[in-house]
């Protein structure tokens, strides 16, 4: 087997705000790197800076220091291998599903025709066939969060990164939307190529990842990066799961 | 809507009436009248050429407020006095100005006419892009970066989108604004010589100083029905479509239901005239679609073409801009350069009584749109009845109303002197009394239904009902009614101090009053830049002194998180 293919690597970044003149640091000397094929995730407390971290990964904010690299080129926003979803959805409440899907395939151009077979795929891929042309503000949470992930998909990125994504629905969806995003990561022949993550539930961060990265509070500093060799699918009861479980909450409190 | 309906008939029928009227008594007048159509359609020409004008500018100012922190640091404040500054003063200088640029011909005028309209309706909606395009949440403008949108395919997806809500509820304001200029600027005379346009305003300005009755009557309920169909037609079906662009709700719980994206669905009524609108339209809605694609494409190659013509937009308003103040500057130092004339040492009467007028209008419309607004916002049944009597008065702009103010004011009081005292402060309230009234009610339609519940649960009735819900909830929309009300006020002030009626002019001491002299009569200059400069520091340090602070206290006591 070769060494996967890295995709991101994060150096050294570190956040600050300055309010009246003085320091606030939110992020201190992240260090982590992340390949195709990994699921990782970023867990931590709320106001640790998941957010902000997730926001300087994906190029959104520039990192006070540091240098966030995507195959070896300084991350931009637009880059499109490298797509977004996040907790409250962030979906255009004038665009239909369908054109809300488009969106990044817009911005790249892409020809009418191919657009929206595109789109047309990556909603059937995420169960909403039926509400192409519904608006956002007609679906459930759940809905919401799968046009969301479609919007994301359609641009086939290599790289797909979520903030806190299933944190504003109910378990159940919570759940269904998990199951299916290990689906997609697994499925050679669909996007994406890995999963970067941030969350503040513990149980999720171990469902999913393959790799965890413990955030501390107030600065958001690294922990840990611990390796979870979890069988899959897993199973929330047995006792390695909830090992894993404690040994993290325990770094973090 | 079938309020409305009601409205609209009642106003064609008191058409009708006044028509019938108006013809047996006197022929001549019924002949003018059938000018009327017409008049019509140029004074609204007028102003959808002001308003056009002002929804480009609009959206260049506020975008490039909003997206540029250092321009914003300069261009705020700007906007800040150019809103709250009584515009009708300056309206004898750029009379002037473009008289004299196109040498007297009628052209000039027009344009003078435009300009003035445009003034009264740009910068509220310019506000209104800004805090549309500054309050887009941060998720979703992350969205857009990340997606890719930039330039003019950002302006598209996301930020017209964003600011349409606020610019039609603006545009609403602006036209209403508007109205009331083209009204005010349509027939205006400078010394001896008399400039004036055919249109609306003209044709009741004209009535009002010939004491003609029956003309005016028509001419109002003329403007009344092309207000209210404008509204009927154009901006109540726009409204409900703007709905869509509102950004969710914090909860975005609730699963509405969203009208489907047909075109011209969002025309309320008439489905025959809309089918045929949209066989018609087809052609157009294609060639839309296909001209978005064509532009999409054009822009992707002229990636610059988006900002110059924002440059080419801005810099002519810097330009004129910088026209106004420096020969503003160099008028005020001519001004100070020179002993005062004598008439300054009048001016802090004249304003205080101006003032206290308004205060006096301002007094009674609290008075009669609290209780009122009260009943309206929580009666559905008393609302859908005297909403529609309400926005047909509303619909008259308060310089339309002055000669039949003024006559009924001499009716009532005896005197001359008391008659224009009377007037001026009706006309006041008038100008004052709806922006209230709609604010407030909207205050009290704000008020979530869970707090209504929770007070009748703790049996809250009657006073303590008033003080612990509604009035706390009513102060916001209070205060912004009250600024907005203010503005108005101060403008109608020009024209409510200096009246001619049938051929002679009731007038009472106040600023208003003295531009008015200024103009019409002695041509003083000095007095005129000096009665100006006082009504702008009067109004500028009221909005400093007074309203801002409150607002600011309002803004962190009263809100109505949901
Ligand atoms: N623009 C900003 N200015 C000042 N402080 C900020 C800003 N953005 C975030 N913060 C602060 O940074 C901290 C981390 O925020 P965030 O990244 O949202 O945390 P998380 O997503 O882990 O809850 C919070 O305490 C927040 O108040
Ligand atoms: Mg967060």
């Amino acid at each position: 087997m070769t060494e996967p293919h890295p995709l991101l690597k994060v150096k050294d970044v570190t956040k600050s705000y300055f309010e009246d003149g003085k320091e606030f640091k939110i992020l201190d000397l992240i260090r982590f790197e992340l390949a195709e094929q990994d699921f990782v995730c970023v867990v931590g407390p709320s106001g640790s800076g998941k957010s902000t971290l997730l926001r300087i990964l994906v190029g959104l904010e520039k990192p006070t220091s540091g240098e966030v690299l995507f195959e070896g080129q300084p991350i931009r926003a637009d880059n499109p291998q490298v797509a977004m979803v996040f907790q409250s959805f962030a979906l255009f409440p004038w665009l239909t599903v369908t054109q809300n899907v488009e969106l990044g395939l817009e911005a790249q151009n892409v020809p009418l025709p191919a657009r929206q077979a595109r789109a047309r795929k990556f909603i059937d891929a995420v169960g909403l066939t039926g509400f192409e042309n519904a608006f956002p503000r007609e679906l459930s949470g759940g809905m919401k969060q799968r046009v969301g992930i479609a919007r994301a998909l359609a641009i086939e990125p290599l790289l797909l990164c979520m903030d806190e994504p299933f944190s504003s629905l109910d378990p159940l969806t919570a759940q269904n939307l998990r199951d299916e995003i290990l689906q997609l990561w697994s499925d050679p022949q669909l996007p994406p190529k890995a999963v970067l993550m941030v969350t503040h539930s513990i149980e999720e961060a171990v469902y999913l990842a393959d790799r965890v990265i413990v955030l501390s509070s107030r600065p958001g500093r690294m922990v840990a990066e611990l390796v979870i060799d979890l069988p899959r699918p897993r199973n929330r009861k047995e006792p390695e799961f909830y090992g894993w479980v404690d040994e993290i909450y325990s770094l973090i409190v | 809507m079938r309020g409305r309906r009601r409205a609209l008939r009642f106003v064609a029928g008191i058409l009708v009436f006044a028509g019938i009227v108006a013809a047996i008594a006197s022929p001549q007048a019924a002949l003018k009248a059938l000018q009327l159509p017409l008049f019509a359609l140029f004074s609204t020409s007028r102003m959808v050429a002001a308003y056009l004008i002002g929804l480009v500018f609009a959206i260049a100012y506020g975008h490039t407020a909003a997206t540029n922190r250092r321009a914003a640091l300069i261009m705020l404040p700007i906007l800040d006095v150019l809103q709250s500054i009584p515009i009708l003063a300056f309206f004898p200088a750029a009379l002037l100005f473009f008289v004299v640029t196109f040498q007297g011909s009628a052209i000039g005028i027009e344009f003078a006419v435009v300009f003035l309209i445009f003034t009264s309706m740009a910068w509220n909606m310019a506000f209104g892009v800004y805090e549309s395009l500054t309050t887009i949440p941060q998720d979703l403008e992350a969205a857009g970066s990340s997606f890719g949108l930039t330039g003019w395919l950002r302006f598209r997806l996301l930020e017209f989108p964003a600011a349409i809500p606020k610019l039609v509820y603006n545009s609403i304001l602006s036209w209403t604004n508007g109205w009331f200029f083209l009204v005010a600027s349509e027939v205006f005379q400078v010394g001896s010589s008399k400039f004036a346009r055919p249109g609306l305003g003209a044709f009741i300005a004209d009535a009002g100083r010939n004491g003609d009755v029956a003309s005016i009557a028509v001419g109002l309920g003329v403007l009344a029905a092309v207000v209210l169909a404008l509204d009927f037609f154009v901006w109540r079906p726009l409204s409900v479509w703007s709905e869509r662009f509102r950004m969710d709700t914090a909860s975005g719980r609730e699963l509405a239901k969203v009208p489907r994206y047909e075109p011209f669905r969002w025309m309320p009524r008439f489905p025959a005239v809309r089918r045929t609108i949209i066989a018609r339209a087809h052609p157009a809605t294609q060639a839309y679609h296909r001209a978005s694609v064509r532009l999409d494409r054009a822009y992707a190659s002229h990636p610059n073409v988006v900002r110059d013509v924002r440059v080419v937009d801005l810099g002519l308003f810097v330009i004129v801009l910088l026209l106004v103040v420096t020969t503003g500057l160099i008028g005020l130092g001519q001004l100070f350069l020179r002993p005062l004339p004598p008439e300054a040492v009048g001016l802090p009467w004249a304003a205080l009584l101006s003032f206290s007028r308004l205060l006096l209008s301002y007094g009674i419309a609290l008075g009669w749109t609290i209780p009122v607004a009260v009943v309206l916002g929580e009666s559905e049944r008393v609302s859908r009845y005297l909403t529609p009597a309400l926005e047909i008065f509303a619909s008259l702009p308060a310089t339309a109303l002055l000669p039949v103010i003024l006559g009924f004011s001499l009716a009532v009081v005896g005197s001359t002197g008391g008659a224009a005292q009377l007037a001026a402060i009706l006309i006041g309230l008038f100008s004052m009394q709806w922006y209230l009234l709609f604010n407030l009610v909207a205050g009290v339609r704000s008020i979530p239904q869970d707090l209504r519940e929770a007070a009748r649960s703790f049996g809250l009735r009657g006073r303590p009902y008033w003080r612990r819900l509604l009035l706390p909830a009513m102060t916001p929309s209070l205060l912004t009614g009250s600024i907005t009300a203010w503005g108005a006020g101060w403008n109608a002030l020009i024209v409510s101090e200096y009246i001619e009626y049938a051929q002679r002019p009731y007038t009472v001491t106040g600023l208003g009053s003295l531009i008015n002299q200024a103009v019409l009569v002695t041509g003083d200059t000095e007095v005129l830049l000096l009665t100006i400069l006082t009504m702008i520091v009067v109004v500028l340090a009221m909005n400093k002194l007074l309203w801002r602070p409150l607002l600011k206290r309002a803004a962190i006591r009263y809100r109505l998180e949901v």
